[in-house]
């Protein structure tokens, strides 16, 4: 990869750039440098305002009359783009660099035919011929996989979808063969499964035609897929580069460290191991700080040191292209566990606060409004949705736009009434109530935190008085002066200064908007609050501490929260149960544990394995989903997905085309609506994979255990022991001896034989490995440091751990046999296991995940197993002083009758 | 006595409007001072363009509010020898005086009667618009905000209007039999009734709430909406404040009904943008009234473009009046109202021009003022 023969394409070199206003110079870019080798894709990662668009048009020397490159050089093959004239840089743009932008149709001409555009293309740079130019843009297009590519020459840009537009304009890049591609956020307007297919595709291409890409993206679960290398920026200036194994396992500045500590990653569980956000906001372009920009809100800030003067890129030990822009490097310990904010006593669900059965929305959308002719067609937004939200539940509903779940929002709040079926509030029915004829109490009680923090304010009113009118609107406070105490303390509770109240929503950044926004929701005290995606407009840094805040809210009112989102990672967070929508029908419905571990639903699978994780143990299954989301005004016949669906050749005849699969139970509380046989679903493998394992393991099966644990770890709060001690399993693996680490080099290799060429590719870079072995050291240490408790369970028994040592007891000889309980498939009739008195709706979550269905299963724990189990939920003898044993075992043997006899009162 | 060369005539003219001069020196050196705290009107510091409208509307504002002071002679008084005269003439039997702009056909002071023709047009164009732009936004709001049947109607009322060929229009409003028939007095008690429902919606939406406060605004807004409703629509005020002269109020509700259809569509316009936002459902989801949203939420957020379209609908109505003015429909056949003097001294054009001259640039001067300042306005309110 460095082979100093080679001349790279792009070479930049303490690249200045700044915007010259009104207010004088504002440096956008600082010191800036970076080589990109032929066939290398560079990541680019950064906050918005960070300056990574900005390298971006600079190096198409493209930044309006106010920007200027104020010192560096950008060197194209060796070629200062500085020396070149207009015409040569014009030569170069388009053909040599060809850039992508964000929004697909901001790029396409709208009143072109897309044949046209391309052919244009490959006219102006190549002078090719008409016939040449359109056989050449129609091979291209065939190349970036669009059906029908014939048919797509002819169209106008609006008439495909936006996955279909942003295929062209990568087409329209690609066609004059450049050297190098600047890929500024391509995929951030698409949906989940369509991005996961142009991921695809960029890679692919990357692959095939050896171009070298500059990938930009706040994501970095994307970068990691996409790129080789990767660079942070941070307020204009790059602050760590590296290889993407070298910087995601051995981070090596507090601003990156504290990016990952900020997004959830498989294993991060909202109780027991929390995110923790970067305190304070990225410093104004004007007014950064002396020295380190990230000094003020870094934690391993030092006086003197990192306030002294100018900081250049630091060379980190033994890693050649591993810098970073942070002088202690080597004084900071890296492994090191943030303080999480851990909660001790997570609140239990308890009643059920809304209850939605069979609701239906339909729009009626008359071709002519005013004379009322042609004919009138009908979106299906929701079709029988059916779904219950306990009190303190936070229930995720997840799915792609256009899956109807903001139209259930809008049900909900009322802004829109239900055509058919019921919503019951409490014991209000509030499907057919607008929100106008609602009283002032279910007003109150149901709330929404809107997505977009720069919409959900009214920029003409103060902060203060927006707060203040809601909570006139719902009759709280009987004076001006109540209200305004009341105010007050509202903005208490979201943790901003009282000074806010005189604030206009513009002197506000994004962060502190949306924390307006939810002390709005919950001025009223709310039993239901609908968040509807509300970090996702957030910046990473930023998301986690909205996140955290709006979970403590809700921990405290005990107030039911939906929450509306399609980032899996963060559902897997935040939920305690999950509803996965597609085109209006509610697909797939559980407990978050059910949902992230399979059975899947077909869609669910796919969902799933198209989020990106910015973690490198992790190995997904790919699967990509052809096409896209059907129009709801036009649904295709029978089951929704269908169109899609990967697995729909393993449903015999055209059962899915026919009709819509009925909704099964395939576990309790676990609903799917798929035709696909019991026996297709049992045999789902998960989709994702934790790479953490012991060695000597089959890697297939184990692969599945592990998930299961690391599913289950998000859901509950014992679950924490769980990872934590997966992850020191790893460690005990990785710590005793170089073999321990050669094993598990192998074993990762080996393990992406079978999964995926992504994974393939990762795996025979020579550093992957090793770096994927140290950062199970890292976590493993993580695991140890994280609280007493934990550190206990990693500690006193190390090896038999109960995930871990769950996940391996069978199949691992060499690992300590534990005491784990022995643990089934789940069967089609599990026991209700709530009647065992101790065992609340969560508990039979974390025993389910434990493989524990049945009475019989617990009525045979020995002593040890009890013990194990008890650890496991952090019960401190519980299990022995409630008597689950012998609880189960009446149950097992004569059910609630058995239970009477025996202890004389009814079982829950 | 000899008559005054270029030179004397300029500084002359510059010398009578000092009041005018002191004035705008402190208003735009005091706004300077405090621009920081003066929002819109202190960015318009930073607008070359913008500045210079602003000046050159204040420099009109204080002319006519001045008008008095400056005018060196009674623009209805005619001098004896002085019909026609030349600019810088010196008048007849009065010593040291001079007829700065010269005299018109009635031997009348041009420049006299050009000061005190501002006072007619910024008289009635702000009012008009401001009456416009009450109706536009009360219609305008909830055509935005429903869509549906109210929408349709109300936009095919606003086509029609909009339609229908203005000078005819106009022509028709002042005619004698029309007049009599009693129109532009049922117009006008159509049209006045809007800013007084305007304002009740507007305090009964917010402060619904605070029943105390509502009676308060609603019972201000009603004693004095309503007096001064019967007062200028039906001339029926008891104390004789409110008051219009039967002429006025024939070009004043002819101009707000040919404003008001546009101002409609504007309203309208932003409605629809504005009510898809998020804050829009905030408010409807604690359970808002529509027209505590539609004035309080939505308006709010659309009073950049309408102070814009407010400058240049000043402006607009300005050349209306002038135009109207130059037709024999303006105020009085006495008055000198600038598009009437125009008229007046476009028959001697051709041998005298400087009776016509002086209006036409005051008037042009006053509506570049205007989009000078709406120019600006804009510029610095997409800046932020």
């Amino acid at each position: 990869m460095t082979n100093q023969n080679v001349e790279p394409i792009l070479e930049i070199e303490n690249l200045n750039i700044s915007f010259f206003v009104r207010a004088g110079e504002i440096p956008a870019v600082m010191d800036f440098s970076c080589k990109i080798m032929p066939g290398e894709t560079m990541g680019l990662v950064g906050e918005s305002g960070c300056g990574k668009s900005t390298v971006a048009l600079g190096i198409m020397r493209d930044m309006g009359n106010r920007g200027k490159i104020t010192k560096g050089t950008i060197k194209y093959r060796g070629r200062d783009m500085g020396d070149m004239s207009q015409d040569e840089l014009r030569n170069i743009r388009g053909s040599k660099i060809s850039m992508i932008y964000q929004e697909p149709m901001a790029s396409l001409n709208p009143a072109m035919k897309i044949g046209r555009q391309l052919m244009e293309v490959l006219e102006i740079h190549e002078n090719a011929s008409k016939e040449e130019a359109y056989n050449r843009s129609l091979d291209m297009l065939t190349s970036v996989k669009l059906p029908d590519p014939a048919r797509v020459m002819d169209a106008y840009p609006h008439q495909i979808s936006g996955g279909q537009q942003q295929r062209i304009v990568i087409a329209m890049a690609l066609l004059s063969k450049p050297d190098l591609l600047l890929l500024d956020e391509p995929t951030t307007a698409l949906d989940v499964t369509v991005e996961a297919g142009i991921v695809q595709l960029v890679k692919e291409l990357a692959a095939t035609t050896g171009t070298s890409m500059l990938f930009i993206s706040h994501n970095l679960g994307l970068i990691l897929e996409t790129c080789d290398r990767i660079t942070v920026m941070y307020s204009g200036e790059a602050v760590e580069t590296g290889t993407v194994n070298e910087v995601f396992d051995q981070m090596r500045h507090p601003y990156t460290k504290g990016l990952f500590n900020s997004i959830p990653l498989p294993g991060a569980d909202k109780n027991s191991r929390p995110l923790v956000a970067i305190p304070g906001q990225l410093p104004l372009p004007h007014m950064r700080p002396r020295g380190c920009n990230f000094g003020p809100r870094c934690e391993e800030y030092v006086e003197e040191i990192c306030n002294a003067g100018h900081i250049s890129m630091q060379q980190v030990e033994g890693q050649e292209l591993h810098k970073s822009r942070c002088l202690r490097i080597n004084e900071i310990d890296w492994d090191a566990e943030p303080e999480r904010r851990i909660v001790e006593d997570p609140v239990a669900p308890g009643d059920v606060v809304l209850d939605v059965r069979d609701l239906q929305k339909y729009y009626d959308v008359a071709a002519n409004k005013i004379f009322g002719g042609g004919d009138t067609r009908t979106v299906k937004a929701n079709e029988s949705i059916t779904f219950q939200a306990r009190e303190a539940e936070t229930v995720a509903i997840v799915g792609e736009s256009g899956c109807g779940k903001s139209t259930l929002a809008k049900v909900l709040l009322g802004l829109e009434t239900a055509t058919d079926g019921d919503v019951v509030l409490g014991a209000v029915d509030i499907g057919n109530t607008e929100v106008n004829d609602r009283t002032t109490k279910t007003v109150s009680a149901v709330q929404m935190v809107f997505q977009n923090p720069f919409d959900t304010l009214n920029p003409s009113h103060s902060v203060g008085a927006q707060i203040i009118r809601t909570l006139e609107k719902f009759k709280i406070g009987n004076s001006k002066s109540d209200r305004k105490e009341r105010m007050l303390e509202l903005l208490d509770l979201v943790k901003l200064p009282r000074a806010f109240a005189e604030r206009m929503p513009r002197q506000l950044s994004g962060g502190q908007k949306q924390r307006i926004g939810v002390a709005r929701a919950f001025a009223g005290q709310p039993q239901l609050v609908v968040a509807d995606e509300p970090v996702s407009a957030l910046d990473v840094s930023v998301q986690a501490a909205v996140t955290e805040l709006l979970m403590e809210i809700q921990r405290e009112a005990k107030t039911t929260m939906l929450f509306i989102s399609h980032d899996l990672s963060v559902v897997r967070y935040i939920a305690d149960r999950v509803v996965v929508m597609y085109l209006g029908h509610i697909v797939e419905q559980g407990t978050t544990n059910d949902i992230f571990s399979p059975p899947y639903h077909p869609y669910t699978e796919a969902l799933l394995s198209a989020i990106p994780i910015a973690d490198t143990s992790v190995v997904k299954k790919h699967i990509v989903l052809e096409g896209d989301i059907p129009s709801a005004m036009n649904p295709p016949s029978g089951c929704p997905f269908q169109t899609r669906c990967p697995r729909k050749a393993q449903v015999d005849g055209d059962l899915c085309e026919r009709e819509v699969p009925p909704m099964r139970e395939l576990a309790s509380g676990h609903f799917v609506k798929c035709h696909l046989a019991a026996s297709i679903l049992d045999a789902m493998e998960p989709v994702i994979v934790l790479g953490d394992k012991p060695e000597n393991v089959a890697p297939k099966v184990l692969a599945k255990k592990t998930a299961k644990s690391s599913g289950k770890a998000s859901t509950s709060k014992a679950g924490s022991g769980a990872v934590a001690a997966l992850a020191a399993v790893g460690t005990a693996a990785v710590a005793k001896s170089a073999t321990a680490k050669k094993s598990s080099t192998k074993s990762v290799a080996s393990k992406a034989k079978t999964t995926n060429a992504a994974a393939l590719k990762q795996a025979s870079k020579a550093p992957a490995a090793t770096a994927t072995a140290s950062a199970k050291a890292k976590t493993g240490k993580v695991g140890s440091t994280v609280k007493p408790v934990t550190a206990k369970a990693s500690t006193s028994k190390p090896a038999a751990s109960p995930a871990a040592s769950k996940a391996t007891a069978k199949k691992a000889p060499a690992v300590k046999k534990d005491a784990a309980p022995p643990r089934m498939r789940k069967p089609a009739k599990p026991d209700d296991l709530k009647m065992i008195s101790g065992v609340g709706p969560k508990i039979e979550g974390i025993l389910h995940g434990l493989g524990v269905y049945k009475f019989e299963q617990v009525a045979k724990w020995k002593k040890a197993e009890r013990d194990w189990v008890d650890d496991h939920l952090r019960f401190k003898g519980r299990i022995e002083r409630e008597d689950w044993v012998k609880q189960a075992k009446a149950l097992a043997k004569g059910g609630a009758e058995e239970y009477i006899k025996v202890f004389g009162k009814k079982p829950r | 006595m000899e008559s005054l060369s270029a030179f004397a005539i300029f500084t002359g003219i510059l010398y009578q409007f000092l009041p005018v001069w002191i004035a705008l020196a402190i208003i735009l050196i005091g706004c300077g001072i405090f621009r920081s705290k003066l929002g819109l009107v202190g960015k318009l510091y930073d607008n070359p363009i913008g500045i210079i409208g602003f000046a050159i509307v204040v420099f009109w504002i204080l002319t006519a509010l001045m008008a008095d002071l400056v005018v060196p002679f009674d623009p209805y008084e005619q001098v004896l020898g002085m019909k026609n005269k030349a600019p810088g003439f010196p008048v007849t039997g009065q010593e040291g005086k001079y007829f700065l702009l010269g005299g018109d056909n009635l031997a009348r002071d041009v420049f006299s009667r050009m000061v005190a023709g501002s006072q007619t047009v910024l008289s009635i164009a702000p009012a008009a618009t401001l009456f416009a732009f009450m109706v536009g936004i009360t219609l305008g709001l909830p055509a935005g905000y429903y869509m549906g049947r109210i929408d349709t109607g109300l936009s095919f009322l606003a086509n029609m209007v909009l339609a229908f060929p203005v000078i005819l229009l106009f022509f028709l409003l002042v005619t004698k039999g029309i007049i009599e028939v009693g129109i532009p007095m049922y117009l006008a008690a159509v049209l006045f009734a809007f800013p007084i429902i305007f304002l009740l919606i507007l305090f009964t939406s917010k402060f619904n709430t605070r029943p105390n406060e509502m009676y308060l605004y609603v019972g201000l807004t009603l004693v004095i909406g309503l007096w001064a409703y019967t007062g200028l629509a039906f001339n029926a005020d008891p104390l004789g404040v409110f008051s219009m002269d039967p002429n006025t109020l024939n070009i004043f509700v002819a101009v707000v009904f040919v404003n008001s259809p546009t101002v409609f569509r504007i309203v309208r316009g932003l409605v629809i943008d504005i009510k898809t936002r998020d804050y829009v459902a905030a408010a409807q989801t604690r359970g808002e009234s529509p027209w505590y949203i539609m004035l309080w939420e939505i308006l709010p957020n659309v009073r950049g473009p309408l102070i814009v379209d407010f400058c240049l609908r000043i402006g607009y109505t300005t050349i209306l009046l002038g135009t109207l003015g130059f037709f024999g429909l303006g105020v009085s056949p006495e008055s000198p109202d600038w598009g009437m003097t125009i008229n007046e001294g476009r028959k001697l054009l051709l041998i005298y021009a400087h009776p016509a001259l002086p209006p036409a640039i005051a008037l042009m001067s006053l509506v570049l003022g205007l989009n000078f300042l709406a120019d600006g306005l804009r510029e610095e309110s997409l800046k932020d």
